[in-house]
C-alpha cells in the first residue's frame, strides 16, 4: 500500500538561502513519525511546505498517491491534512468554541461538525468548561489542547504537529503524548516535529533527524537511540 | 447660549456625525485589521455613494428603497474592483506601497468625479418624507436625523451579528488576527478579504447618502477629510477592535461637534485641526486607543 | 580618496553647464516658459528634500506641504515691503527682527523660512517619528491639516483664507537653481556618508539598525529636519514667484503632487525626484490648455493619480530607480510580520 505522505527531494528557499535541500522521507498510514532536529534544521519549514504555505523550488510532495506540490493550502485541508502550528497558533481573541468551529471551516456537514465538536469536548473536558472563554486567557497546556482539538475538527487523516511540547510543563507534556497516542488509535496518521527528543522518540514508530535541511539520521526509535551522536546531542549523553 | 437645549441639540449633532464616523470606521477597521492597509480610497466611496444616490433617486426617480439597495450594491462592487485590481497585486509587499496606491485611487476617484460630474457642489435635497421638522422644547430635529441614527444602529447590529455568529464573520475575525494561521487552516483568505472590502465599501457608499441627506450638499472632495477622520476614529477606538471602531466614531463625532459648540465662535474653523490634534494626542498617550488590545502595541 | 574627486567634479561641471544653460534660457525664453522652468526648479527642491525623508530614510511623511507653507509665510512676512504692510493688514516686524521699518532681503528671508520649518519639524518629529509606517503618514498628514488650519485662522499674521498677495517678485532662475544645486549637494553628501548609510539601514530594518548601534531617533529627526528646511526654502521661493499665497494652496493636493513626482521619478535615487518633477510639471502645462478650454477640471490631477497607480502596480521603483533586492524574502517578512501585527510604535 502506498504511503500516506511521500516527500520527494524537496528544496525550499528563503530568498536565496535554502532552508531544506533535497529532503526526502515517507510517512506510512497509521504511523507516528517524528521529525527531530535543532533550531533552524528546517523542521517547521518542512511542515509548512507539506501544508502548502511554502512552495518548494524543487521536488514533489505526494499525498495518498496524489501530487499536491502546488495545491493551495485550503485544498490540502479538504484532502485531510491538518497542521497544528508552532506556538499553538490559536486565535487569542476568539472564544474556544469559535476556534474549534474554525477548524471545520471547509466542512459543510453541520451535523458532523457538531458531533465532532462533542468528540473533542469528550477528549478535552477542560475545553468544554471554557467553551465561551476567550482563547487568550487559557493556560499554555489548554491552548495546546485547543490547537490540537481544532486540528481534529477538520477530520484529518494526516496531522502535522509542530513542537507541541514547547513551553509546557513536563506533566502536561506527558498528558499531551498520551493524547497523541489516542489520536493515532483513532486512525489519524501523525507527523510530529519536536526539539525535545526523548518524548518524541518514545512515541514514534519511525524517526528522522534533520540537520541544516537534510536528513542526517533515519531509523526506528531503537536504532536511532543507540547511535552515539544522537545520545550526545539530543538525549544528553 | 449655553443652555440645556443647546447642549442637547449639539449632542444630537455630535451623535449623528458620530454615526457616520462609526459606520466608516467599521468598514475601515475590517480591512485594516486584515491587510494593515489604511484605505484612503474608502473616503472616495463616500463621494461615489452620494453622487450615485443623487442620480438614481433624484434624476432617475427610482423609489427610495430600491435606490438605497442600488447604492449598497454599487459601493460593494467598487470595493471589490479596488481589491481585485489593485490591492491584491500589492499584498505581501511593503505596507507603504498599499498606502500610496490607495492615495492614488482616492485622488483618481475624486478627480474623476470632479471631471465627469462637476467641480461645483450639488445641492442634495433631503427626500420629502425625511424632511419633516419636529420641535420639542429642548430639541429640534428632522426625520432624517432619526433615520440616520436608526439605520446606523441597524447596520452596526447586523455587522456585529455577522462577525460573531456567521462562519464567514468568524473567519474574518480570525484572518484579521493572524492571516497566516487562518490560511493554514484552510480559510480562503482572499475571499475573506474581498468580503471585507465589499461590506466596508457598501457601508461607505451608504454613508455618502446619509451625509448628503443631512448636510444638504455633496461635492467631489467631500470624502477626503471624512475618510481620514474615520481612520482617526479607528485609532481612538482602538485598532483591531470592531466595537472599538464604532465607539471611536461616536467619541470623535461628539468631540468634534461639542468642542466647537462650546468654544467661542471664532474657533469653529479649528474643527479639522482639533480632530487631528486628538489623533496625535491619542497616538502619543494611549496608542492602543480606548478598546485596543494593549499587549499588541508593544513590540 | 581618489574615487571621490570625479563625483564632486560632476557637481562643479554640472553646475557650470547648468548656469550657462540658465543664462541662455533667461535671455531667450518667454515669460510663460521661464515661469514653468522656475516651477520645475522649485518642485525639484521640494521633491529632492522629500526624498531624503521618504526615499532614503523610509519615513513616509505626508505633511511636506506644511513645511512649504511655513517657509512661504515666514519669508513673505519678512520681505514684505514696509509701505504696503499697513494697507495689507500685515504686522510690522518686531524689534528683534529689524524693527518696524525693516524688510528683509531675499536670501536671509529664505534661510529663516527654512529654519522655522526645521524647528516645526523638530517639534513635530519627536513624537511623530516614533510611530510605525502608516501611522506616521496619517500623523504627518494631520500635522499638515493643523498647520493649514492655523494659516487660515491666525488672521492677524497670515490674513487668513484670503492669503497674502503683492509679494515682491524676487525669485528668478538663478536663485531657484542655486538652491536646487545646494539642496542636491547637501542631500548627496548626506546620503553618501556613513550617516547616509545609517539612514538607509534604518529604512531597511530598524531593529537590525539598532543592534548596530544606531539610535533611530537621532537619525530620523536629522533627515526629517533637513528635509523640512529645504521644503521651507522651496515654499519661500514659491511665494516670491507667484506673488500670492493662500492657505488652501498648501493642502494635501500639493503634498500629493510632490509625492507622485517622487514616486514616478524614483524614490531613493538622486536624479529620480528631479526627473519626476520635470516630467510631471511638463505634463501639467501640456494638459493645462485642454483643461481650461474644454473645461475638463480635474483632468491633470486625474492623470497624476493614474500615473501613480500605474507606477505603483508595475514599476514601483520609479522611472529612474532599480529594483531593490530585499535580502529578506516575502515569506520571511510575512512570517515575522505576525509579531508586529498591531504594534503602532516601532
Amino acid at each position: 500500500m502506498i504511503s500516506l505522505l511521500k516527500v520527494e527531494k524537496i528544496t525550499v528557499k528563503y530568498g536565496v538561502i535554502p532552508a531544506i535541500q533535497e529532503l526526502e522521507f515517507e510517512v506510512e498510514r497509521g504511523q507516528i513519525v517524528a521529525l527531530l532536529g535543532a533550531n533552524g534544521a528546517g523542521k517547521t519549514t518542512t511542515l509548512k511546505t507539506i501544508m502548502g504555505v511554502l512552495r518548494p523550488v524543487r521536488g514533489r510532495i505526494f499525498y495518498d498517491g496524489k501530487d499536491i506540490t502546488f495545491l493551495p493550502a485550503p485544498q490540502r485541508v479538504r484532502l485531510g491534512i491538518a497542521l497544528v502550528p508552532e506556538g499553538r497558533g490559536i486565535f487569542n481573541r476568539l472564544t474556544v468554541r469559535e476556534n474549534l468551529l474554525l477548524g471545520a471551516y471547509h466542512r459543510r456537514d453541520q451535523e458532523g461538525i457538531l458531533q465532532d465538536l462533542e468528540e473533542v469536548y469528550r477528549l478535552f473536558p477542560r475545553l468544554k468548561e471554557r467553551e465561551n472563554q476567550v482563547a487568550g486567557t487559557l493556560s499554555g497546556g489548554e491552548q495546546q489542547m485547543l490547537a490540537i482539538g481544532r486540528g481534529l475538527m477538520s477530520r484529518p487523516r494526516l496531522m502535522l504537529l509542530d513542537e507541541p511540547s514547547l513551553g509546557l510543563a513536563p506533566l502536561v507534556v506527558r498528558e499531551l503524548y498520551a493524547l497523541i497516542r489516542r489520536i493515532r488509535e483513532n486512525g489519524v496518521t501523525i507527523l510530529l516535529v519536536e526539539q525535545s527528543a526523548p518524548m518524541a522518540i518514545g512515541v514514534a514508530d519511525y524517526v528522522y533527524v534533520l540537520e541544516t535541511g537534510v536528513v542526517k539520521i533515519a531509523g526506528t526509535p531503537q536504532e536511532v537511540e543507540s547511535l552515539e551522536e544522537v545520545k550526545k546531542v539530543y538525549l544528553g549523553g | 447660549m449655553f443652555s440645556l437645549s443647546y447642549f442637547l441639540q449639539q449632542s444630537m449633532n455630535g451623535i449623528i456625525l458620530g454615526c457616520i464616523y462609526a459606520l466608516l470606521a467599521l468598514g475601515m477597521t475590517v480591512v485594516y485589521g486584515i491587510l494593515r492597509l489604511i484605505n484612503f480610497a474608502h473616503g472616495a466611496l463616500i463621494t461615489l455613494g452620494a453622487f450615485f444616490m443623487y442620480f438614481v433617486f433624484f434624476r432617475l426617480g427610482l423609489p427610495f428603497v430600491a435606490a438605497l439597495f442600488l447604492v449598497l450594491g454599487f459601493g460593494g462592487a467598487m470595493g471589490l474592483v479596488l481589491d481585485l485590481v489593485a490591492y491584491r497585486k500589492l499584498r505581501g509587499g511593503p505596507e507603504v506601497a498599499l498606502l500610496i496606491t490607495s492615495l492614488g485611487f482616492y485622488t483618481f476617484i475624486e478627480n474623476f468625479t470632479k471631471l465627469i460630474v462637476s467641480p461645483q457642489p450639488y445641492a442634495f435635497k433631503t427626500p420629502e418624507f425625511l424632511a419633516t421638522l419636529y420641535r420639542t422644547p429642548y430639541l429640534t430635529f428632522r426625520t432624517v436625523d432619526v433615520f440616520i441614527i436608526f439605520s446606523s444602529l441597524l447596520i452596526m447590529l447586523a455587522f456585529h451579528l455577522f462577525v460573531k455568529r456567521t462562519k464567514l464573520g468568524i473567519a474574518m475575525r480570525a484572518t484579521a488576527e493572524n492571516l497566516e494561521v487562518a490560511n493554514l487552516m484552510g480559510i480562503e483568505v482572499n475571499r475573506v478579504i474581498s468580503v471585507a472590502f465589499v461590506l466596508g465599501s457598501a457601508i461607505a457608499a451608504f454613508t455618502g447618502f446619509l451625509w448628503g441627506a443631512k448636510y444638504g450638499q455633496i461635492s467631489y472632495d467631500m470624502g477626503f477629510l471624512t475618510g481620514v477622520k474615520a481612520f482617526v476614529a479607528v485609532v481612538v477606538g482602538g485598532v483591531g477592535s470592531i466595537p472599538g471602531a464604532m465607539l471611536g466614531g461616536f467619541v470623535l463625532g461628539l468631540a468634534e461637534i461639542l468642542s466647537i459648540a462650546f468654544l467661542p465662535t471664532r474657533f469653529a474653523e479649528y474643527r479639522d485641526g482639533i480632530v487631528f490634534a486628538i489623533l496625535i494626542l491619542v497616538l502619543l498617550i494611549r496608542p492602543s486607543g480606548i478598546m485596543g488590545i494593549r499587549e499588541e502595541v508593544r513590540v | 580618496m581618489k574615487r571621490r574627486i570625479p563625483q564632486e567634479l560632476w557637481f562643479v561641471v554640472g553646475g557650470l553647464v547648468l548656469f550657462g544653460a540658465l543664462f541662455v534660457a533667461e535671455k531667450t525664453l518667454n515669460r510663460y516658459l521661464l515661469h514653468i522652468l522656475i516651477l520645475m526648479g522649485i518642485y525639484s527642491i521640494a521633491t529632492v528634500s522629500l526624498n531624503l525623508t521618504n526615499g532614503y530614510t523610509g519615513l513616509f511623511s505626508l505633511g511636506h506641504a506644511a513645511f512649504m507653507a511655513i517657509g512661504a509665510y515666514t519669508s513673505t512676512l519678512l520681505t514684505f515691503p514696509v509701505p504696503l504692510r499697513e494697507a495689507y493688514d500685515l504686522p510690522r516686524l518686531p524689534w528683534f527682527l529689524g524693527g518696524p521699518d525693516a524688510a528683509w532681503s531675499f536670501f536671509p528671508a529664505l534661510l529663516v523660512g527654512g529654519a522655522l520649518a526645521s524647528c516645526a519639524a523638530l517639534l513635530i518629529g519627536a513624537p511623530v517619528l516614533r510611530l510605525r509606517g502608516h501611522y506616521l503618514s496619517v500623523a504627518s498628514l494631520g500635522f499638515m491639516v493643523i498647520v493649514v488650519t492655523f494659516a487660515k485662522t491666525l488672521k492677524g499674521i497670515t490674513r487668513g483664507p484670503m492669503g497674502i498677495s503683492a509679494i515682491p517678485l524676487y525669485t528668478n532662475v538663478y536663485w531657484t537653481f542655486l538652491w536646487l544645486f545646494i539642496t542636491m549637494y547637501v542631500v548627496w553628501r548626506i546620503v553618501n556618508s556613513r550617516f547616509g548609510r545609517a539612514l538607509m539601514a534604518l529604512r531597511e530594518d530598524e531593529t537590525a539598525a539598532q543592534v548596530l548601534g544606531i539610535y533611530p531617533m537621532k537619525y530620523k529627526l536629522f533627515a526629517f529636519v533637513v528635509g523640512a528646511f529645504f521644503a521651507g526654502v522651496a515654499g519661500g521661493l514659491y511665494a516670491h514667484l507667484t506673488k500670492a499665497i493662500r492657505p488652501f494652496e498648501f493642502s494635501f493636493t500639493l503634498t500629493f503632487q510632490i509625492v507622485v513626482m517622487l514616486i514616478v521619478g524614483g524614490m531613493g535615487t538622486m536624479s529620480g525626484p528631479v526627473v519626476g518633477a520635470v516630467l510631471l510639471l511638463a505634463l501639467r502645462y501640456a494638459l493645462k490648455p485642454l483643461e481650461e478650454h474644454l473645461k475638463l477640471y480635474g483632468l491633470i490631477e486625474l492623470v497624476y493619480a493614474l500615473l501613480l497607480i500605474v507606477i505603483m502596480l508595475w514599476k514601483p521603483e520609479g522611472l529612474v530607480g532599480r529594483k531593490r533586492v530585499s535580502a529578506r524574502g516575502r515569506q520571511e517578512r510575512k512570517e515575522e510580520g505576525e509579531w508586529a501585527r498591531f504594534s503602532i510604535l516601532r
